[in-house]
């Protein structure tokens, strides 16, 4: 739906745009919809003119189809697969997370979907060399944490640095901030690979249920249709700059005090592939175990379970020491 | 310089859809049905013109060219544009310290005190110890900075009416006692004569909110509170479970209400660089047959603050029983 507007195209002058406007023809749907004949007659503008300005419209504003074979072609030289950093979970995404799509990490508080955003986060940084773009939605990004995985990575400073320079952090707390954010990445900075002079090749999004439980439900009219905005502009970076896109989600208890993830059925359909997280409640298990379960993949058969360690993504953390005046030691 | 800086915001607006703007529903749908789409169909609109041509009142016509067109540079368009590396990140980090506790296990646990820009949540069964735990954080934001603390002030959000003043004075006495047996050097010295009970006692701003709905209030407030009062670095809700649990029939509103306070708080707790703190009570939960207790509020709620620390006994209850303190 496309204002019409003097110099769109070709043959569309302003007295053409302002007799369509008194015919109440104010979109290029409105005008391709209309019958030719009738409206050259009201408007008394030529016939041919009409019909060839249809003709360009018409052009200028559909989709053209592309055969199987070709975007087979492009899926083969275009997809990645990004590493998460983690080899059981890798198993389950089969081989980790692919370009071009969404997946989604959902679990409770404390099952460690931040800790295996920073496990991405710093994978790609570090072994894949490519920027990562971190969209923090509940002030969970810690850059002490970021620094501690990659000094399990490499021991060299200078690595390290470089590699945290390619993690582009943004903080945004409510989805208009949000959506205005995402617009200026696929708009801008993605175009011009100006985010750090190198391509993006993960965003992260920590986490999308933050910014839209709030407004999702009750007398909020607009909560699904903001929420169905935020899908739309997550799936076309990932399509558009093949870009491998991660979100994660609150869960939730249905009926039968079973998990599910949150923001509902809709939001459901977005994601490509679902990961749940959970904790691991044997007596005699180390508190940092978890479990992870494939709900929904398209390559995969669901309900696959692995298990895997949180606290072996780094070494024993270093201390510092405390010089110059007496202060309040938190070593002591 | 000016001309490049001016295309790049031009471009930036350009592609803002009226549909993921701030702006009332209803003015949306008349904007959307007469075929203003983006921010780029707005370009050479007056407000008169759109006023007519969409159906909408001049203030709103006005509204609409002001949030879509940029006329001025609002914070959510510069917050959302803005962006950090994890390297910078990492230098913020290191300047600002936490809030200690005076507890070093505690501290150690904390990583070095309550973090500043984050919020923190506090939970624990009834007499654990959470509202000392604040108050304590009230009186500690208040050392200088070089003593090691962060020489700001503190609001405290009192829901409940458990705030004891004369608990405060002990506190900070024991806090200027402490200060004093450690100053070594000529600087900590004057900024002892200015540490006093009275500045530690003035030094923190104490609200009384009765219902969430002067709590919800109060958080609507807080961003130009703080504004005004920029050397304010600790704020203190307590507690944040107390006015939600009571006679609140509508449940998945009251978690919509409490996501939404969680959002503004840590929005707050970010731009200000303040540390928030907010304390929760315990319910029972009961499952296979067994009861525990979890934190109160909701499973959704468990996600709304940055670290939750719960406290409980570990043993026999007594009031110098040994506490266990489980982060989460």
């Amino acid at each position: 739906m496309v204002l019409l507007r003097e110099g769109l195209c070709p043959g569309l002058s302003e007295d053409m745009v302002k007799a369509l406007q008194g015919e109440c023809i104010r979109t290029v749907e409105d005008l391709v919809s209309s019958d030719a004949e009738e409206l050259a007659q009201k408007c008394s503008v030529s016939y041919k003119a009409l019909v060839a300005l249809k003709r360009v419209l018409l052009a200028q504003h559909t989709a053209f189809p592309i055969s199987g074979a070709d975007l087979y072609e492009e899926l083969l030289s275009s997809t990645s697969i990004l590493s998460t950093g983690i080899p059981s979970v890798d198993k389950l995404l089969d081989s980790g997370l692919y370009s071009g799509e969404i997946t989604e990490l959902a679990g409770g508080p404390g099952t460690g979907k931040t800790q295996m955003c920073f496990s991405v986060a710093v994978n790609t940084a570090h072994e894949l060399k490519q920027n990562v773009l971190y969209i923090d939605t509940s002030g969970g990004v810690c850059a002490g944490r970021l620094l501690q995985m990659l000094q399990a990575k490499t021991s060299s400073t200078a690595e390290q640095m470089k590699a945290l320079q390619r993690i582009r952090v943004f903080r945004v707390f409510d989805v208009f901030t949000l959506l205005c954010c995402l617009q200026n990445l696929r708009s801008n900075d993605l175009q011009k690979g100006s985010v750090g002079g190198g391509s993006v090749k993960a965003v992260i999004v920590d986490s999308v249920s933050a910014v839209i439980s709030c407004v999702l439900g009750g007398k909020q009219t607009e909560g699904m249709s903001l929420m169905m905005q935020v899908a739309f502009e997550l799936k076309m970076i990932a399509k558009d700059f093949n870009i491998a896109v991660l979100v994660t989600n609150h869960v939730t208890r249905d009926g039968n005090g079973k998990l599910k993830s949150g923001l509902g059925q809709s939001w459901s359909h977005v994601p490509r592939t679902r990961i749940l997280l959970q904790r691991v409640e044997q007596p005699g298990a180390a508190s940092s175990l978890r479990t992870a379960t494939l709900t929904k993949s398209s390559r995969q058969s669901c309900n696959l379970m692995e298990e895997f360690n949180l606290s072996l993504q780094s070494e024993e953390e270093v201390k510092s020491g405390c010089s110059g005046k007496r202060k309040f030691n938190t070593d002591s | 310089r000016f001309g490049k800086s001016f295309k790049f915001i031009f471009s930036t607006l350009m592609q803002r859809t009226v549909a993921s703007s701030p702006l009332a529903p209803s003015v949306k749908v008349k904007l959307i049905h007469f075929g203003f789409h983006t921010a780029a169909d707005l370009l050479d609109v007056q407000p008169l013109q759109l006023c007519k041509e969409a159906g909408i009142s001049q203030d709103e016509a006005v509204e609409v060219l002001q949030t879509l067109r940029g006329d001025a540079q609002s914070d959510q368009q510069e917050a959302a544009s803005e962006s950090v590396t994890a390297l910078d990140l990492l230098h913020q980090e290191q300047i600002h310290s936490g809030v200690v506790t005076f507890c070093s296990e505690l501290d150690a646990v904390l990583g070095g005190g309550v973090p500043v820009g984050k919020t923190t949540e506090i939970c624990g069964a009834p007499g654990v110890g959470k509202t000392q735990l604040c108050i304590q954080l009230a009186v500690d934001v208040q050392i200088p900075l070089c003593f090691g603390g962060l020489g700001g002030k503190a609001v405290y959000i009192d829901t409940e009416g458990s705030f004891v003043v004369q608990r405060v004075v002990d506190m900070a006495e024991a806090a200027v006692e402490h200060c004093t047996l450690l100053a070594e050097d000529e600087e900590q010295r004057k900024a002892l004569e200015e540490f006093t009970k009275e500045k530690i006692l003035s030094g923190i701003f104490l609200i009384r909110c009765h219902g969430y709905v002067e709590l919800l209030a109060e958080a609507y407030l807080l961003p130009d509170f703080l504004a005004k009062h920029p050397e304010v670095r600790l704020v203190v809700i307590d507690s944040i479970a107390f006015p939600f649990r009571h006679d609140f029939d509508d449940l998945s509103q009251r978690t919509r209400l409490l996501n939404g306070l969680a959002q503004k708080l840590i929005l707050l707790a970010t731009q200000h660089s303040a540390a928030i703190v907010l304390t929760n009570q315990m319910t029972t939960k009961v499952s296979d047959g067994q009861s525990k207790l979890i934190p109160a509020l909701g499973e959704s709620w468990g996600h709304a603050a940055t670290q939750r620390l719960i406290l409980h006994w570990d043993g026999v209850k007594s009031p110098e029983g040994e506490c266990l303190i489980l982060c989460l």
